[in-house]
């Protein structure tokens, strides 16, 4: 039997704001290059969960290992900086400017020059506007946006966005992308995608992605983790995980629009 | 970045807006001889100053930092007692005005850019009260009398009470930190606070550290506004305790907001309307209060980007109409 390697590894998570408990106990382990799905009703904690292990919320108690750091002692932005990238159901991307210029933010972690080595133009400078460069044109065509490069953010038909986000993170070449709820809002053509895209992205990273959309998760996920109530109910493929008797019955008790 | 070089490699664009600005200058230094519009224009200038220091943080971060004008105030305290109390030059007083500003801009900001939105300014409201009392019960800045009756004003050879003189310093020193300002907005670091203040989370999740970024955009605004202190004195002759008034920040506000916060100049123009308008129309100063309340209203309603949005939008209609008509 071989040894398989986690990108993610947290065990007895609890978050509890307040008087709220969000998550009551969830361990989860992620095999590293997988595409896992975190499925479950609204409410259920997800978003929560990519929080606690994107380390932008510390848990109650409990252990998160991501990538070998342990995220619970750390800020966000140094996870980020080790190769964590995620989406968020929202603000995905910087509204008010151009898609290049996105990008070129995005490109921050990779970049060196000072203030002084921008008014001097030093090698430095001009060197990070060349990695920049490069990178840009490669994650445009990934993405499919090289044509829409000068259009404003807010300009572009959903989808599109959507497509941006996942680009803004690709700057960074995570070793991991969390996407929350990346198709919700998507027509099916868009859907197709997106999917398509994230098969691309998806080769040599761990992907982690919450969706209602469980044809898209069926045809992503290797395995997902059905959450309800902040509990992990059933881990499996995504297959047997909807043929579970205790999901149907988790589901069957939660209100229509919250059904998938 | 391709918008920035051409094939020689030389930014043409940009050195040809310095020239523009440096004939501007010589333009107005040269042509004019009426002390007083010299003076006010050199006046305009320094404010202009303050104003960019002011969107640092208002375009720039998008916080109201209401307590600026502490920093302005060391500005113009720091020559002012220098001169008066060591008999050193007011360039040395300038030069300890931006180091004292900067190291305090750190201090302040460590124990208040945490906050955001209201709770920031206010804070900084705040700051700019303890300041102002303090500068009126110190001795070293003569109380609420003030400090005034300076014999030298001067940066080296060039003698600041000449309006000619004074105007041109103000003027270049100006064009020097918009031309500051123009790199760091296209640098790294200008990129980290413009994705900080579109979006604090998304921006975090890039790994960049929003709280240090922040911070760094506060010590740099305040060393500018305290360069803004100082090279009012020559205009004013007295520093009074009014420096740090918190309506001077208010003034740069309106002024940032008048020309608009996402345009490098947009607080120049507005330092321009503000400070040249009212003394054309010989307003007095309760309906000056008045009627620029009212234009922000207007501006704040019409276009929050600012004049420089309503010409774009004036633009852009024309533009439109003229391809209707062909
Ligand atoms: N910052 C917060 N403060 C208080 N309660 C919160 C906060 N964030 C999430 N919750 C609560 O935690 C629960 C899980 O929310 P969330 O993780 O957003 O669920 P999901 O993404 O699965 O829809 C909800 O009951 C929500 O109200
Ligand atoms: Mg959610």
């Amino acid at each position: 039997m071989t040894m398989t390697k986690f990108a993610v590894v947290a065990d007895g998570v609890e978050k509890r704001y307040g008087g709220v408990a969000a998550l009551k106990g969830v361990d989860i382990r992620i095999p590293e290059g997988s595409v896992y799905g975190l499925i479950g009703p609204n409410g259920a904690g997800k978003s929560t969960m990519f929080d606690v292990l994107c380390g932008i919320t510390k848990p109650t108690t409990g252990s998160v290992n991501v990538l070998g750091m342990d995220v619970t002692k750390l800020p966000a932005y140094a996870v980020a900086r080790r190769g964590v990238g995620r989406t968020f159901q929202r603000t995905a991307m910087f509204k008010e400017s151009t898609v290049r210029e996105n990008l070129l933010y995005a490109c921050y972690g990779k970049m060196q020059h000072s203030v002084l080595h921008r008014i001097f133009r030093l090698p430095v400078w001009r060197h990070d506007m060349a990695v920049f460069e490069e990178k840009v044109d490669e994650v445009l065509a990934v993405c499919g946006l090289s044509e829409l490069r000068n259009n404003e953010a807010s300009s572009l038909a959903y989808g599109i966005q959507r497509r941006l986000a996942v680009a803004i993170m690709l700057m960074n070449d995570p070793k991991i992308l969390f996407l929350d709820e990346p198709v919700a809002g998507m027509n099916e053509a868009e859907t197709a995608e997106f999917i398509q895209l994230l098969r691309t992205v998806g080769c040599g990273r761990t992907i982690v992605i919450v969706e209602h959309d469980m044809a898209a998760i069926g045809a992503l996920c290797d395995d997902v983790m059905v959450m309800v109530d902040g509990r992990a109910i059933v881990t499996d493929t995504p297959d047997r995980a909807l043929k579970h008797p205790d999901v149907i019955t988790a589901y069957l008790g939660a209100d229509d629009d919250q059904r998938w | 970045m391709k918008a920035l070089g051409n094939r020689s490699g030389l930014p043409l664009k940009q050195l040809g807006l310095i020239a523009f600005g440096g004939l501007l200058i010589a333009g107005i230094g040269l042509g004019f001889e009426s002390a007083f519009l010299l003076g006010l224009a050199a006046y305009t200038c320094a404010f202009a100053i303050f104003a960019l220091s002011v969107n640092i943080m208002l375009g720039g971060i998008g916080e109201v930092p209401l307590g600026q004008c502490v920093f302005f105030g060391i500005g113009s305290y720091a020559p002012a007692i220098v001169m008066q109390q060591g008999g050193y030059p007011f360039e040395v007083g300038i030069l300890i005005g931006m180091t004292v500003s900067a190291f305090l801009a750190i201090l302040i900001g460590w124990l208040t850019l945490r906050l955001t939105g209201a709770y920031f300014s206010i804070v900084s409201w705040g700051l700019s009260g303890v300041a102002m009392v303090t500068a009126l019960n110190l001795e070293v800045t003569g109380g609420p009398l003030g400090l005034f009756g300076f014999t030298r004003l001067a940066i080296g050879p060039f003698d600041l009470s000449s309006p000619k003189v004074y105007f041109i310093a103000s003027a270049v020193i100006l064009l020097v930190v918009l031309v500051f300002l123009a790199h760091v907005r296209s640098s790294r670091f200008g990129n980290a606070l413009e994705s900080t203040r579109q979006s604090s989370h998304l921006a975090q999740s890039l790994g960049i550290n929003v709280f240090r970024e922040r911070l760094k955009a506060l010590v740099l605004s305040a060393p500018i506004a305290a360069l803004a202190g100082s090279l009012c004195i020559p205009y004013t002759q007295i520093v009074t305790p009014e420096v740090m008034s918190v309506i001077r920040t208010v003034d740069a506000l309106l002024a940032a907001l008048i020309g608009g916060t996402s345009l490098l100049i947009g607080p120049v123009i507005g330092a321009v309307i503000f400070t040249i308008l009212p003394q054309l129309m010989h307003f007095d100063a309760n309906v000056k209060v008045l009627v620029f309340s009212l234009l922000i209203i207007f501006i704040i309603m019409v276009a929050p980007g600012g004049l420089h949005q309503l010409y774009k939008s004036a633009v852009a209609r024309y533009r439109h109409g003229k391809k209707e008509r062909a």
